[in-house]
Parts: C-alpha cells; sequence; structure tokens
C-alpha cells in the first residue's frame, strides 16, 4: 500500500508538465519585475498599490493553475454550456448596471472586485466551442449549416462586448473562435464567400458601425506623423521607448519614457514598451521568445491530447494567447494600430491575469492526461 | 470512464495543422524579431535622440546685458531682476480655464491671452513660451505661483529687465530696449550664422546706443537643461540615476560694459536746467579739445524703463503722435536753420577773404535796401557804425547783409565747409542729417533755379536753406574755439568686455588743423564771442559763470514768414507751434576752451534767454566739478544775478528777411 503511493506520488509527480509550468512562471517574474518598475516610476503615487495586488492576483491564479491541472478536463465538457450561460448572464448584466469608466460599460463589481465578464467568456467560447467542435469532424470541413450553431453562440457575446464598448475584447472573441474554426477546417468555398463579405462589409462597417475614436486610431495607424500631440500620440511615444532602449536597454527604473510619463497606459497596454525601454533589444527579444517556447509547448501538448475535446481546447487557448500578444506587441511596436488589447502574463489586470492563467491551468490539465508513449 | 479508452489516434487526424501552428507561430515570432531589431538596433540611436529630446528641455537664460557708464564709472544703465508671466502651449489642457483665471488675477482680456497663445502656437509651434505679461508686481507673482499646478503650461519666471537710473535723461543716446520684431527678425538672422542668430522673444536694442551696440550690450545666453514629465512639469528626482546623461548647465556671459564720454553731472546738470527752464530742443556739450562728448540731451523725452517693462499702446501712440517729436534724437536728428549762431563763420570768411578788416565798419541804420526789398535788422533804431567785434557782439544783422552780398555764398559755404557744416559729424549714432551748406551750385542741381543776390543776405545770417544740427555747432564753435583745431567727437570711450579684456578703446582724434583760416582771424572772432557774453550789449551778457568768461553766440531761428509788424509783435503771444527757435552754441573759458556747449531751444523765441541760461549752466556744472577753483564768486554780484532770472530786456528776435 504504501509502495503504490509512492509510486502514484511519483508518477503524479511526472505526469505534472514542470516545463511548461516554468515557462509560465519565467513569464510572470518577467511580468512583476516589469510591472514594479511601470508602478514605481518618479510620479506614480497611486499605482505601486497596484503591484501588490497584481502579486495577490497572481497567487490566486497559481492556486487555480494547479487545482485545474488535478482536475479531469472532461468536466468541462459536461458544463461547457452551464459556464457559457453564467458568463453570458454577466455581460448581460454588465450592460445593464456595469460600472462605467473612460466612457465604456465594460466591468461589473463583485463585492471588492471588479470584475470584466468579456474576458472570461473568451474561455467560455474555448470550452463551448471545443465541446461542439470535438464531434464535427469532416475530411471536406465544415458546411454552412455545421457553421450556424459557433457563430450563433460568438454573436451573442460578441454583440454585447461591442457595444460596450469595447471592440478590442469582441475581436479577440471573434479571432479565438475564428482560429478553433478554421483549425477543424471550413469548407474553401464558405471562405471565399466570407472573404467578399468582409470586403463589403467593411466601408459598411465604416461608414456606421466604427464610433470616432475608433476611426481615428485606425487613420492614425496609417499615417502616426499627421497629428504627433493627438490622436498619433501612443503610438509614436511608443516606438519611441522601444528603439530608445537599443540592444541593452536604459536599465531598470530608469526607462524616462515610460517614468516620465511620456508612454500612455504603461502598466497595462503598454507594459511591453517599458519592458523594450528599459531591457532594450535583449530583453524585448527574451520576452518574445518565452511567448514562442510557451506556444510551441502548448501545440506540442495539443497534438498529444487524449482526445480531439482536449486538443481543440487547448489550440483555443493557444489561440487566445497567441492573438492577444501578436496584436498587443504589433501594436506597441507599430506594426498594427492601436487597440486596447492587454499583452496576456505581462499587463496588469486581475480579470485577464485569472483568465489567462485559468486557460493555461487547462492547457497544463490536458497534459497531465496526455497519452505517454 | 469510457472516456480514459478513448480512440489513442484520434488527435493524430489533426496532426498536419498541428504543424501549420509550429510554423504560424515561428513565424510572428520572426515577425517581432525583425522588427524589434528594426527599431532598436536599426533606428535604436536616432529614436534614443527622440526620447533625450522628450524629457530634456533646454530653457534659455537670458544674458545680462552689458552696463553703460559715464567717463567716470558711474552706472548709467544697468539690469535688475523682473518676473514675466508666460504660457507653453504644449503643456496647457485647457487653455480658456487659463485665460479666465489670468485674466483675472492680470487684468488682461481673456480673449487677448486666448488670442495670443493660439497665434503663437501656429507660428512658432507648441513648445514655444508664450510671454503674457512683463514685470509683473511681487503680488501678482504671488497670485501665479499657486497656480503653476492646476494649470499646466502656466509659468512664472525670472527675467532680467533693463534699467535706466537717469530715467528721461539722456534716453535718446542711450535708446531703449525691447523684444525684436517679426520684422526685425527675418531681416537681422539674414546673414547670421546659427548660434548667433536671434529669436522670438530675445530683447534687443531699438535706438540709441543700445542699437548701434546691441551686439556688444547683448552678451551669450544660457542654456540651462531640465528634465520634464510628459506634463511639461520638471520632474525633481529623487532617483538621481535617471538624471544620468544630462548637459551641463551653460551659464550666461554677461553683455560687454560700455564706458561712455558722458559726465553724469553735467548730464544732469543740463537736463535739470532744461527742465527747470521748461524747454524743449537738444543741448549738447563737448570738450573742444579731445571731441569727447560731455553732455547729450534731446527734449521733450521718454523714460526707456516704460519700454524694458513691455510699453503699453496707448503711451507708444501718445509718443509717437506727440507734436514736439518725444522720439527724435534732436542732438544729430534735427537740423534748422543755425540763424545768427552762423554770424560767427561768416565774419570768418569775410575777415579771412579780406572783405571786411577789424577796423572797417558798416553804417547799420536799422535795416538796408537791397533791390526792392527792405530788409530789416532786429534793433529797429539801429546799431549805428558797426564793426566786425560789434556785429558779433549785437548781433547786427545790417553788417553781415553787407558782407553776405561782398563774399557771396559760395565763398561763405567754403568756410562752412571748412568748420564741418553740411556734412555729418561720423558720431554713430543712427539717424545722423547732414545739415546744409547751399552753393549756387547746389540750388541749380536741387531746385533747378539760379542763385537770386538777395538770398545773399538771408544765408549770411543764418536763415534761408542753411541747416545745422546742434552737433555740427557744437563742433563748428569747438574749432573756432581752439582755433582751427578739428577733433571728432565721439561719445564711446571704451568696451569692456569678461575679465576686464577692452575690447574697443576710443582715444581723442585729431583730424586736422584748418590751415586756411589764419589764428589771427581766429583771434578777431573768439574775441567777438567774448563780447556777446561780456560786452556790455552783448546778446547774452545775462549769462555769466563767475571767474570763467564765457564766449558764443546766440541765435534765433524764425519759423515762418511774417510781416514787419509781426516780426516785432511779442513772440510769447504766439501758439507755442509758431514761436521761433532759439540758439546758443558757445563756449569757455573763452580764450582757452575745456568745454563747447550747443543748445537749441525749440519755440522758446529767443536765442539768448531760450539757450543762454541752459548752456551756462551746463558749462558752470563742469567747472565746478573738474576746476573748482576757476569760480570766483563776486561779492554781492554773485547774489544780484540768480541762475533763474528772465533777461531785463529780453533779447528781441533777430533773424528777418
Amino acid at each position: 500500500m504504501a509502495l503504490t503511493m509512492q509510486v502514484e506520488e511519483r508518477t503524479l509527480f511526472r505526469r505534472f508538465d514542470l516545463n511548461f509550468a516554468l515557462v509560465v512562471l519565467a513569464l510572470n517574474l518577467v511580468g512583476l519585475i516589469n510591472l514594479y518598475s511601470a508602478t514605481h516610476g518618479l510620479q506614480a503615487v497611486g499605482l505601486s498599490r497596484l503591484f501588490i495586488n497584481q502579486i495577490m492576483w497572481l497567487t490566486i491564479a497559481w492556486g487555480v493553475y494547479i487545482t485545474l491541472t488535478f482536475i479531469e478536463y472532461q468536466i468541462l465538457y459536461r458544463v461547457a454550456y452551464l459556464i457559457y450561460l453564467i458568463n453570458v448572464v454577466f455581460l448581460v448584466l454588465v450592460a445593464l448596471i456595469g460600472r462605467v469608466s473612460y466612457g465604456a460599460r465594460r466591468w461589473i463589481d463583485l463585492g471588492p472586485i471588479p470584475y470584466q465578464p468579456s474576458e472570461t467568456m473568451k474561455i467560455a467560447l474555448v470550452i463551448v466551442l471545443a465541446r461542439y467542435l470535438a464531434g464535427k469532424s469532416k475530411p471536406e470541413g465544415l458546411g454552412v449549416r455545421d457553421l450556424l450553431w459557433p457563430l450563433t453562440l460568438l454573436a451573442i457575446p460578441f454583440l454585447l462586448t461591442a457595444r460596450q464598448p469595447d471592440l478590442g475584447t469582441a475581436i479577440m472573441q471573434l479571432a479565438v473562435v475564428g482560429t478553433m474554426l478554421l483549425f477543424v477546417r471550413v469548407r474553401r468555398r464558405i471562405l471565399v464567400i466570407c472573404a467578399l463579405i468582409v470586403a463589403v462589409a467593411l466601408p459598411v462597417a465604416w461608414s456606421f458601425g466604427l464610433k470616432e475614436y475608433q476611426k481615428q486610431r485606425v487613420l492614425t495607424f496609417l499615417e502616426p506623423g499627421k497629428d504627433p500631440r493627438g490622436a498619433g500620440y501612443n503610438s509614436i511615444q511608443s516606438k519611441i521607448a522601444v528603439g530608445s532602449g537599443r540592444f541593452l536597454g536604459k536599465g531598470f527604473r530608469k526607462g524616462t519614457q515610460s517614468q516620465l510619463e511620456f508612454l500612455p497606459e504603461r502598466h497595462t497596454d503598454f507594459i511591453f514598451s517599458v519592458l523594450s525601454e528599459e531591457h532594450g533589444f535583449v530583453g524585448s527579444l527574451t520576452t518574445v521568445g518565452l511567448f514562442c517556447v510557451l506556444l510551441l509547448m502548448g501545440t506540442g501538448i495539443a497534438s498529444q491530447a487524449r482526445d480531439k475535446f482536449g486538443a481543440l481546447l487547448v489550440v483555443g487557448i493557444l489561440s487566445y494567447i497567441f492573438w492577444h500578444m501578436f496584436i498587443n506587441v504589433g501594436m506597441v511596436t507599430g506594426i498594427l494600430p492601436i487597440v486596447g488589447v492587454p499583452l496576456p502574463l505581462l499587463s496588469y489586470g486581475g480579470s485577464g491575469m485569472l483568465t489567462t492563467m485559468v486557460g493555461l491551468g487547462i492547457v497544463s490539465s490536458v497534459s497531465f492526461r496526455k497519452f505517454l508513449f | 470512464m469510457s472516456d480514459f479508452l478513448a480512440d489513442p489516434d484520434e488527435v493524430k487526424e489533426y496532426s498536419p495543422r498541428f504543424r501549420l501552428m509550429y510554423v504560424v507561430i515561428v513565424c510572428a515570432i520572426a515577425i517581432f524579431a525583425v522588427r524589434l531589431w528594426y527599431l532598436q538596433i536599426v533606428k535604436g540611436s536616432e529614436l534614443r535622440l527622440f526620447s533625450e529630446k522628450n524629457r530634456i528641455k533646454e530653457t534659455e537664460q537670458p544674458a545680462p546685458r552689458g552696463m553703460i557708464l559715464d567717463r567716470g564709472g558711474k552706472i548709467l544703465v544697468d539690469n535688475r531682476p523682473g518676473f514675466i508671466a508666460k504660457i507653453v502651449p504644449q503643456y496647457v489642457e485647457d487653455l480658456d480655464a487659463i485665460a479666465k483665471v489670468l485674466s483675472e488675477k492680470l487684468d488682461i482680456p481673456a480673449a487677448t491671452i486666448v488670442q495670443k497663445v493660439k497665434s503663437s502656437r501656429r507660428k512658432n509651434g507648441a513648445y514655444w513660451p508664450v510671454k503674457i505679461k512683463d514685470a509683473l508686481t511681487m503680488d501678482e507673482v504671488a497670485r501665479l505661483e499657486p497656480l503653476k499646478i492646476d494649470y499646466p503650461g502656466l509659468d512664472v519666471e525670472m527675467a532680467i529687465t533693463r534699467s535706466y537710473h537717469m530715467e528721461r535723461n539722456g534716453s535718446h543716446l542711450f535708446g531703449y530696449v525691447s523684444e525684436i520684431s517679426e520684422y526685425e527678425l527675418a531681416r537681422v538672422n539674414r546673414n547670421r550664422a546659427a548660434e548667433d542668430k536671434l529669436k522670438q522673444g530675445d530683447i534687443v536694442g531699438k535706438s540709441g546706443l543700445e542699437h548701434v551696440f546691441d551686439h556688444e550690450l547683448r552678451g551669450v545666453k544660457g542654456l540651462e537643461f531640465v528634465q520634464v514629465d510628459a506634463h511639461g512639469r520638471a520632474a525633481a528626482s529623487q532617483d538621481t540615476e535617471l538624471l544620468q546623461g544630462m548637459p551641463e548647465f551653460i551659464e550666461a556671459e554677461p553683455g560687454q560694459n560700455i564706458t561712455l564720454t558722458i559726465d553724469a553731472d553735467v548730464q544732469a546738470a543740463a537736463y535739470k536746467s532744461i527742465t527747470e527752464n521748461k524747454r524743449i530742443g537738444a543741448v549738447v556739450a563737448m570738450s573742444p579739445k579731445t571731441g569727447e562728448v560731455l553732455a547729450w540731451l534731446s527734449a521733450p523725452s521718454y523714460d526707456p524703463n516704460e519700454f524694458s517693462q513691455g510699453i503699453s499702446p496707448k503711451l507708444w501712440t501718445e509718443l509717437v503722435n506727440d507734436p514736439f517729436q518725444v522720439l527724435r534724437n534732436k542732438v544729430i536728428q534735427t537740423h534748422t536753420p543755425p540763424g545768427s549762431t552762423f554770424k560767427a563763420i561768416v565774419a570768418l570768411a569775410a575777415l579771412q577773404e579780406r572783405v571786411v578788416t577789424p577796423a572797417s565798419t558798416y553804417h547799420c541804420p536799422g535795416f538796408m535796401q537791397f533791390g526792392r526789398r527792405r530788409y530789416h535788422c532786429h534793433l529797429r533804431q539801429g546799431h549805428g557804425a558797426v564793426n566786425v567785434y560789434k556785429a558779433l557782439e549785437q548781433s547786427c544783422d545790417v553788417y553781415f547783409y553787407r558782407v553776405g552780398i561782398a563774399l557771396g555764398i559760395d565763398r561763405i559755404a567754403k568756410y562752412a565747409t571748412m568748420l564741418g557744416l553740411g556734412a555729418k559729424t561720423g558720431i554713430g549714432l543712427p539717424g545722423e542729417v547732414p545739415g546744409l551748406v547751399p552753393t549756387t551750385d547746389w540750388k541749380k542741381r536741387a531746385l533747378g533755379e539760379e542763385w537770386q543776390p538777395g538770398e545773399n543776405l538771408s544765408n549770411a545770417i543764418g536763415q534761408g536753406f542753411m541747416l545745422a544740427s546742434p552737433i555740427q555747432l557744437v563742433q563748428a564753435f569747438s574749432i573756432i574755439g581752439t582755433e582751427g583745431k578739428v577733433h571728432k567727437p565721439f561719445v564711446v570711450k571704451k568696451i569692456v568686455g569678461l575679465d576686464e579684456k577692452v575690447v574697443l578703446q576710443n582715444e581723442p582724434q585729431f583730424v586736422k588743423q584748418v590751415a586756411d583760416i589764419s589764428p589771427e582771424n581766429f583771434k578777431i572772432v573768439k574775441k567777438g564771442l567774448q563780447m556777446v557774453n561780456n560786452g556790455e550789449r552783448g546778446t547774452a551778457k545775462w549769462w555769466k559763470i563767475p571767474g570763467i568768461e564765457m564766449a558764443g553766440k546766440t541765435g534765433t531761428v524764425q519759423l515762418f514768414s511774417l510781416s514787419a509788424d509781426q516780426v516785432f509783435a511779442k513772440c510769447d503771444a504766439r501758439p507755442m507751434r509758431q514761436r521761433h527757435h532759439g540758439w546758443y552754441v558757445g563756449y569757455a573759458p573763452a580764450n582757452d576752451p575745456e568745454i563747447a556747449v550747443a543748445v537749441l531751444a525749440e519755440h522758446a523765441c529767443a536765442g539768448s534767454s531760450g539757450g543762454g541760461p541752459i548752456a551756462r549752466d551746463v558749462m558752470q556744472a563742469y567747472f565746478q566739478k573738474f576746476h573748482p577753483d576757476w569760480i570766483k564768486p563776486e561779492k554781492g554780484q554773485a547774489k544780484a544775478q540768480p541762475a533763474k532770472v528772465e533777461p531785463e530786456l529780453p533779447a528781441p528776435a533777430e533773424g528777418e528777411e
């Protein structure tokens, strides 16, 4: 009996994907070091509190990560629609009684904790889609009828989020769902039709769908020098911050762009600029490299998943991380327009951090139960 | 538990897609690697420069302008600290709010402030500070200081204000300073090296010595480097590491100091006298043996301090439109007919050309008939038999009418030119006028007319076409006083730069000895001029310095052609603008002059009462300071002759046609 226990424990430890967890931890540490710098600037009086918050959130998040690792992920299969429904309810609640800040209704107060349902909705979408798509295996790809349900599942949160308004998060939901559908394959004809619809719909959306500030962002991206003190300011200051770091960076807490507040939103959306400025090419490439390792390891886990549901869960979560990172880093380095998308694991924010770690915990859980060859 | 027994090959179906995922991930990361390499390695240094520009703001520290000192080292012009309120548009969050609060505190219309800031922002860029108010009072500074926190972009800064210790006295010589205008800016910067270029808001000399020696006086601006945050506020850093790589403070280099030949006490006496006598016009005093200008005054005058503090448009309009030309430097910029003072020169010409001898006389019945016209003498009853001495002493017009006819204008002109009339003295201040010495040729050229014989008469008594400025007349009389020694007048003695380095040193410049006039003839004329102040019937006999003999000549300039009745009518009864100008030009001591003075008393009716007392006061101040032992108060008489007494017989109008 004692022997069995010992074997089981050893196995347990062996089956826990330690390497993956270490990469996540490494990114967490990079994030914390960087967040300390971003919140302890010269003038930042009210920001140092955020660092403590983040540590608290991170502790909780790791608890969730480890718990999820040991929970059988098949449970998610069963409760997928329940999770989805709860999130939709919260999104509706936000629309009704949400807290308004910066002209958008995105948060809801759960006791003292501000909660952003559109964030957790991304994971809920991954779970509910993984469940649906696991049963649809068609070599020729998904047809129109197969797409109706997943698109309906997407449409509800997408519209609710977009009208908050939070276009960035809505687009992220779309990107995650789209990636999963593409992964499972969609018929080529449908893809072509979609592309055509987008081509037609874009100008219409431009005229009627987008708010003035949203249009401004796109225009600014196309020509940032036009109004350097106005709309192009964020983009220009971010590029200056990144570039001025040069090879080795200006040093920890010595980034003048961030410390002197030339960088906007430096602890959230522009956290990567802070890192690039203070740690240079070496620091930023290392961080991007860690993301690369995380995504590649994740892909490895998905390919070894025990079942399609597990594989699709991982693919969905990886696409969540990939798109966030791609759009965020693309934005701060000036190759994409400014969209309010945080950088997973590095940006400040409880909901985002928890959502990401829940996702990674599920990946870890899938890894825990992968086939051992 | 059937799930655990799922088909191990279930996921195999996805394998090619996983391979695609690997490729996509690596490609995306590669894009970022390239982008980061481009920004941080290729563009790194350039963007580092941008980030430095972001945080390091240069603020110019104005250089204190050089001082202007009198010949004894007394400070006439220097600087005092002041405060200005300014707005840096780029840091302004709510312009209307700032304008509103400033208009309350400084009493400037809010709309004016908004308009000023907006137009500067458009023209000069957002970073350029806009001056809102100069010369703040301490009370205003105290009111604005606490506002700086709530209104980013608002600043109160130390500034240097030019300070003219003598206020209205000598303002035309010193000139004034104020902010450079856009028009000037373009003009001055055209041929300047980049580091020497002026900027908007720079203070420059606009007139007088401030203008002429602007470059010397201006100094070199200092640079202060401040680390600012994104809101444009100086970031006081406890974390000194963040201040690494800040350039050093570059201290401003004060301008060079200019020592003048002016004597503050003589200058003060001139101002005091012209003010107390309620005269306007010009006073210039010179040392005949060196050419050093001792006093320089133009009246009415303005206070250049008003300009340093930012002159109000109302005051400026007043100055520009003043009927008596407040802004004109009358010492060099005004020329009028020299009137009877010119008789000294005509006398020299007549003696040298042997038209008259000291012994020869003309009879003056009070007028002279020439052609169909009757030319009056200023003394209606006539002077009787007049020789050259009496003619100068009593300023007999008839004597000089006859001399003028005998000489002709061209011979008169020859001697006038010899004594420096008709040409600029080259004193080096802006706007000097050359005056005019007419000749027959000149009239033909300029007016296309033949010279009329009758014009010899009027020009011989310094009326007509003849024009001279105060500086020219003081030089001409200096030449007479020194019996032909010509010195170039100058006002700047030396310019001293940093570390007492002498940049410029002006020595007295002896130009020449007037060879064409014999010393004997100079002596004869000098004797006549001595009698003007000392003779029993001298036209300036009321003006004396006990112990020191003055010599000189009075003159009265008729501004309008008047009928005979009007000529003798009381000048004082006319409106100010129609009254005659008075001249007194003279020197002392009479035999060996130390100081020469020219006084143009505009609209004073007569030269003796208008210019005489002022010249006397200037000379007296000079001797009290430099030769007090020469002055011997004559008992009883000193008291019987108070300085400011009106002559018992006001010198009558002299000149007329």
